[in-house]
């Protein structure tokens, strides 16, 4: 892709996500749009974290935090949305600063197990402490960032502002010489450590960046859904945003953001046959791991490039080739 | 004063003893090669010297003890490593490899560091932008020798580059590592079972076997010593 014709998509997605609000009444797909936004913050924050090597379970532990951290803010002490949304996100990094260093030393299976129990100690510490969490009846009546914003349409907007910003962190993160240790790292963590990598400060810093950014779209999915429940941060929650990833494509920040637009919409898509959705789900996760194991972003790469290919020349090979972002 | 200096090396792998008593020196501008068969200890000892395993013994650089240090902070000392097996960043291109190795020096140095990487290797330079999992083994060699390059070390170590390469490969990485020393003033610690060619590089060896040292010399003296001829250059 030539530099103009990226600057043209660029300009023309944006026109796209800030003007069809306008071109449609139903209000619930502005509320799917505002989950879109929502979701496209956690999968490509934990995006960061996958592209080091390592499958986090445990995202929508810091998703917790942030919510909890950013309500309790508002509505116990009192203070305005944008210092609880600090304080939540702040809360989610003071977190992952905590534990990154002792998990992150694991690798595999090790680390995907001990992230799926930290998310579930989580998750039964808000379950338990029901003076502070209101335990499993969680917190109703949860104020709207401002009054203007409890118009879905508003609140698209700000989602909208809050996943650009996440995104592009993202993007200015792995396109930098940072991200290209990171893809080194997850290459070879021994061989990037021999390299000059700082291998374990590297992990954390990335773990730390990714999870703040979990711990601000749960502050934001909090005051949107205006309930909170422990049940919003459960281990299937983690586990989606990893699916999102997988159906997408691991290899780039595209495949997160596919995923995550995918795995909110399917759902709706499947109304009329909520008994059976989640054999659907399978099914669909399925057959990605099994056809294409690069993802959606893959296989769209590969059919373009047999499309752009001359007949005679062979098709390049379907394998990840982790430079592109 | 040695630019590297072992002694009294020991690397355990619980119950397994990797090296023994292993000392040694390189001087600055020296290629030293260090010798042995399978489980003779010459990776225990690289990796014993870059931090990657704990080790007893000590382990000196320009005079300042490395124990302790994990391998990037070694490594950022002066100490370039191209590891056992051709190891690359399979998924990276060949530019982002070498990049990933210069990743201690200041960004606006690397464009030169990487031209002249492909001038010593120039089949590099032709395959800049494809993945280094898909290069031949030789390439394979020569992207991890360049990527330990990369940081403009003062000492490399090489842990058997000329493992599973044809002769013709294994004979122009000898001369490209000639020149490259000539140019940059490198030490070199070349751990190697091809005795023959490595001795040939050498001015000093190191002869390993079963983590101890066997014998130690002038690599001229070693390549006409009957023992030595006999049980490790096969004639």
């Amino acid at each position: 892709m030539t530099q103009a014709t990226k600057i043209t998509g660029g300009v023309l997605a944006a026109v796209v996500l800030v003007v069809w609000p306008w071109l449609t009444d139903d209000r619930f797909l502005h509320h799917v749009g505002v989950l879109i936004m929502l979701t496209a913050i956690g999968a490509s924050s934990l995006h960061l974290i996958i592209r080091t090597g390592h499958v986090s379970l445990c995202h929508a532990a810091f998703m917790a935090f942030g919510a909890y951290g950013s309500v309790l803010t508002v509505m116990s002490l009192g203070l305005p949305f944008p210092v609880g949304l600090l304080v939540g996100t702040g809360a989610a990094a003071l977190l992952a600063a905590t534990i990154g260093p002792i998990v992150l030393r694991l690798t595999g299976k090790y680390f995907v197990l001990i992230t799926f129990l930290f998310g579930e100690v989580v998750r039964m510490a808000i379950v338990e402490n029901v003076a502070l969490t209101g335990g499993s009846n969680g917190i109703f009546n949860v104020p709207p960032p401002h009054p203007i914003f409890l118009d879905t349409k508003a609140y698209y907007y700000l989602a909208l502002a809050f996943a650009a910003f996440a995104v592009g962190l993202c993007a200015r993160i792995l396109g930098s010489e940072f991200g290209r240790a990171m893809n080194a790292i997850r290459d070879g963590e021994r061989l990037a450590e021999c390299s000059g990598v700082p291998v374990i400060r590297f992990k954390v810093i990335v773990f730390i960046i990714a999870c703040a950014l979990a711990g601000m779209q749960g502050s934001l999915m909090a005051h949107y859904n205006k309930v909170l429940s422990p049940e919003n941060f459960s281990g299937i929650i983690s586990l989606n945003l990893v699916v999102m990833n997988v159906i997408g494509g691991m290899s780039s920040l595209w495949g997160a953001l596919i995923g995550a637009v995918f795995m909110v919409m399917l759902p709706e898509l499947l109304r009329g046959y909520v008994n059976i959705q989640h054999i659907i789900f399978g099914a669909i996760l399925f057959a990605t791991m099994a056809f294409m194991p690069g993802g959606i972003i893959q296989a769209a790469r590969h059919v373009k490039a047999m499309l752009s290919a001359k007949p005679d020349a062979p098709a390049p090979p379907l394998a990840r080739t982790g430079a592109a972002e | 004063m040695p630019k590297l200096s072992v002694e009294g090396l020991k690397v355990t792998y619980g119950p397994i003893v990797g090296t023994e008593g292993v000392g040694f020196t390189i001087d600055e501008g020296e290629t030293v090669a260090l010798i042995g068969s399978n489980g003779a200890g010459k990776s225990s000892t690289l990796k014993a010297i870059l931090g990657m395993v704990t080790y007893e013994g000590r382990v000196t650089y320009g005079g300042e003890d490395l124990k302790g240090l994990k391998p990037s902070k070694v490594m950022r000392k002066g100490i370039g490593f191209s590891p056992e097996g051709r190891r690359v960043f399979p998924q990276l291109s060949v530019l982002d490899n070498l990049r990933v190795g210069g990743i201690s020096r200041p960004q606006a140095e690397l464009p030169e560091r990487i031209e002249r990487i492909y001038g010593y290797f120039p089949r590099l330079k032709e395959r800049h932008s494809q993945a280094a999992g898909s290069l031949s083994g030789g390439e394979q060699q020569m992207l991890a020798i360049g990527r330990a390059l990369m940081s403009k070390p003062s000492l490399i170590m090489l842990d058997e580059p000329s493992l599973g390469l044809a002769p013709v490969i294994v004979e122009r990485i000898g001369e490209v590592l000639t020149e490259i020393q000539k140019t940059e003033g490198l030490s070199v610690l070349l751990a190697e079972q091809n005795a023959t060619w490595a001795l040939s590089l050498s001015k000093r060896a190191v002869i390993l076997d079963l983590g101890r040292i066997r014998m130690t010399g002038d690599a001229e003296k070693l390549l006409d010593d009957p023992e030595v001829r006999r049980a490790y250059l096969g004639i």
